[in-house]
């Protein structure tokens, strides 16, 4: 039968063809259930959300499909509830008891064991996340996953992040880096692994900046507080000194918040371009070609479209974050479509609870 | 980048047949990407098939299953083959429409009741559990038997880890004072706990602690008296599990599994009674204290004190959760008063001795531990 996908054109491999008004025929119906089943309906529309994304999204010449449901999210979070949510409520109950009859000791050590399993479940629970996600997620008809379950990168995941902040910090871009490339290389897609072998060394310069941003922000300091005072010395008085010490204290608290969060998103920008170009499949190559200022004008873009509409922009967040994703997310390589079988992979049944119940994002 | 070189396939309807009918169709077999195009059949009595040019398959109407619409196109699945996947147009001739399942939108139950109507059903069901879960700690509180208490109480906070001071004169004196204001055969267990602050509480399990702060800076047994009587009207008339109950549900609801419960005496010690409930307890107090002919007037002036280190409103002392969660000392004071009626002569509640003994329970105990928080 006919062979292959050529991908050397001018088009890029992934292109997203919603629009935020079909968008919202989804949000809107959704953010009314959930809000009138106390947020039980969360589930279905996670579901529904992904459902339209996923299908305005071609890949090559074919749209992908989210398969996952509201059902089985709703297991995932229940299945958190009682496996994980119970132990560690009954664990805490059991220290605080033994605290309250003076084993402060030993209650302390059950407290720490609950602090330490959360971290454990938290890189557990990214592995899963993105399992699930690749399992339930199919172009044409083909869909990934992993042979693994995750447990042993749970373990990987604590001694890397441990490493990592263990030497003032310097080894967390190798941590992250190097978790990232193991996380990636358990996954497939239909019968091929993905590879990954990003280096740390392409986003240690950029980790630096944070280093750096002590002496920067002093500076900065230094002359938003200045130009505060000269401000109030011109208004006059001792009033207007006062107020200008005021607007001096504004603009460093400004100043350091928006330098270190251009600090985090710069290094984020310059992380995502290095991991996702190392991440390959098959003959596929793959490259993330946002900037910094790319990021910095979604996240400017965000805060805008939440405030004007009081909040109520929010639900489109998820749109917003999935086209930028896909807009800046391209392939390159050969596709043989009949050596592209479906994925042996287990599926769990459940969807990703673990990183529902922790508030983390799957990438 | 990249660019696709397959031809896409177009939705023209196709001609009507003679006794069958067909419609273009593309279809994966979920073995492999491979696409096939080709043009769905189906004969009026149920029967459909996929034909291509080289391949034919059989499909059971009953099989298929919903998946999405797309802008074009909608997409079935298949029950017994999970993988399989078929598009067809969105606009079907009806007979073939009428045999395939029907569209789903939003999940099953808000299709089949439609949206206005489940939202509204869904808000009304909601209201209910949300009000059932909001009354739940008053209702449900005084009926949970006591013997449940106890153990819960045992549970969370046992014998306080033997920071509890004992001496035999400071004991029989605390029980002396206890059987006064607490008349029921089945006492509550009292204690003065080794830590210093102004404050009391009533643990599940029917046990009242005094803490050594407030035995401290009491003038008079009398003042002593009317804190440990209030005390044991929470636990007799069941605030303590009432409080235990709402704490509870306000740590579900704020999704908090490691507060609420698990806070054990350190969260006790903040727990909130209502206005209504100290009422209550005071009520108790105030009874107790009139049959056993104890003077209340040990309990204003203790107020009146709060009420002059506190500024009297209840708000000014977020620190001291006793005061705090208390209605106004002021207004307090004055009802302790009243319930003298003038009358200032009582015999005294317990001897000097007695009360001296409680003042150094504390200090006199060689065995009591210290009282420390993480």
């Amino acid at each position: 039968m006919q062979g292959s996908q050529d991908m050397e054109g001018s088009d890029s491999a992934f292109v997203f063809e919603g629009n935020w008004k079909d968008f919202a025929r989804i949000a809107l119906p959704n953010l009314l259930l959930t809000i009138v089943t106390l947020g039980i309906y969360r589930f279905w529309a996670t579901a529904r959300e992904r459902r339209y994304l996923w299908s305005r999204t071609r890949f090559v010449d074919e749209h992908l499909e989210w398969a996952g449901t509201g059902m089985e999210l709703l297991l995932g979070f229940v299945m958190v509830i009682l496996l994980f949510g119970l132990p560690y409520f009954g664990l805490s109950f059991v220290a605080q008891a033994l605290i309250a009859r003076g084993y402060e000791a030993i209650g302390a050590g059950l407290g720490a064991i609950a602090l330490i399993s959360i971290f454990y479940l938290g890189g557990v629970a990214r592995f899963r996340a993105l399992r699930y996600r690749l399992s339930r997620t199919r172009w044409r008809s083909i869909r990934g996953g992993s042979d693994s379950g995750g447990f042993l990168f749970g373990l990987s995941y604590m001694w890397k992040t441990m490493v990592g902040w263990l030497p003032l910090g310097l080894l967390i871009p190798w941590s992250m880096t190097s978790l990232w490339n193991e996380r990636w290389s358990k996954m497939s897609f239909g019968p091929f692994a993905f590879e990954a072998d990003a280096e740390a060394g392409g986003v240690f310069a950029r980790f630096l900046l944070f280093y750096l941003a002590p002496f920067v922000m002093f500076v900065g300091m230094l002359i938003m507080g200045g130009m505060g005072m000269l401000a109030g010395y011109g208004i006059g008085g001792d009033n207007g000194r006062a107020i200008g010490g005021i607007v001096g204290i504004i603009g460093i608290v400004l100043f350091f918040y928006l330098g270190l969060g251009l600090i985090a998103v710069a290094f984020y920008a310059k992380f995502y371009r290095e991991v996702v170009g190392a991440t390959r499949w098959r003959s596929l190559h793959f490259s993330f070609e946002a900037s910094t200022m790319d990021w910095v004008k979604l996240l400017i873009g965000d805060a805008l479209l939440v405030v004007f509409t009081l909040g109520l922009g929010f639900v489109f967040l998820s749109y917003r974050h999935w086209k930028f994703f896909m807009t800046h997310l391209e392939a390159g390589g050969e596709i043989l479509l009949d050596e592209l079988t479906q994925s042996q992979t287990r599926t769990a049944k459940h969807g990703e609870g673990l990183l529902d119940a922790f508030d983390m994002g799957a990438i | 980048m990249a660019k696709a070189c397959s031809t896409l396939s177009t939705w023209a309807r196709s001609e009507l047949m003679d006794d069958a009918f067909e419609v273009p169709a593309e279809w994966y077999d979920g073995t492999n990407a491979l696409r096939h195009s080709g043009v769905l059949r189906w004969d009026g009595r149920g029967g459909l098939s996929l034909q291509a040019s080289s391949s034919r398959v059989e499909l059971n109407a009953a099989d298929l299953r919903f998946g999405e619409t797309r802008t074009d196109r909608t997409l079935y699945r298949s029950e017994s083959v999970p993988d399989f996947r078929l598009f067809l147009p969105n606009d079907l001739p009806p007979g073939l429409a009428s045999q395939l399942p029907g569209k789903s939108e939003y999940g099953a139950w808000v299709d089949k009741l439609g949206l206005g109507k489940a939202a509204a059903i869904f808000s009304a069901v909601s209201v209910a559990a949300v009000a059932l879960f909001m009354t739940a700690p008053d209702w449900l509180g005084p009926r949970i038997p006591a013997s449940w208490e106890r153990n819960i109480g045992e549970a969370m906070v046992g014998d306080f880890g033997g920071r509890i001071c004992h001496t035999p004169e400071g004991d029989a004196a605390l029980a002396k004072l206890l059987g006064k204001v607490d008349p029921a055969r089945e006492k509550v267990r009292a204690g003065i706990a080794n830590m210093d602050m102004v404050n009391a509480i009533a643990l599940p399990g029917g046990q009242v602690l005094l803490f050594d702060g407030l035995v401290q800076q009491a003038e008079s047994p009398e003042e002593l008296a009317g804190v440990l009587a209030h005390e044991v009207g929470h636990v007799r008339e069941r605030h303590v599990m009432t409080a235990l109950l709402r704490q509870f549900g306000l740590s579900v609801l704020l999704a908090g599994a490691d507060s609420g419960l698990t806070n054990g005496a350190v969260g006790l010690a903040s727990m909130g009674y209502s206005r209504d409930a100290e009422r209550e307890a005071d009520d108790y107090a105030r009874a107790r204290m009139a049959q056993s002919d104890i003077s209340p007037l040990g309990a204003a002036s203790f107020f009146e004190r709060m009420a002059k280190e506190h500024g009297g409103e209840d708000n000014s002392s977020a620190l001291l959760g006793w005061i705090a969660s208390h209605p106004s000392s002021n207004e307090r004071a004055k009802a302790y008063r009243d319930a003298a009626a003038g009358r200032t002569a009582y015999p005294p509640a317990i001897t000097d001795d007695e009360f001296e003994a409680l003042k150094t329970m504390c200090a006199d105990d060689p065995d009591v531990e210290e009282f420390e928080f993480f």
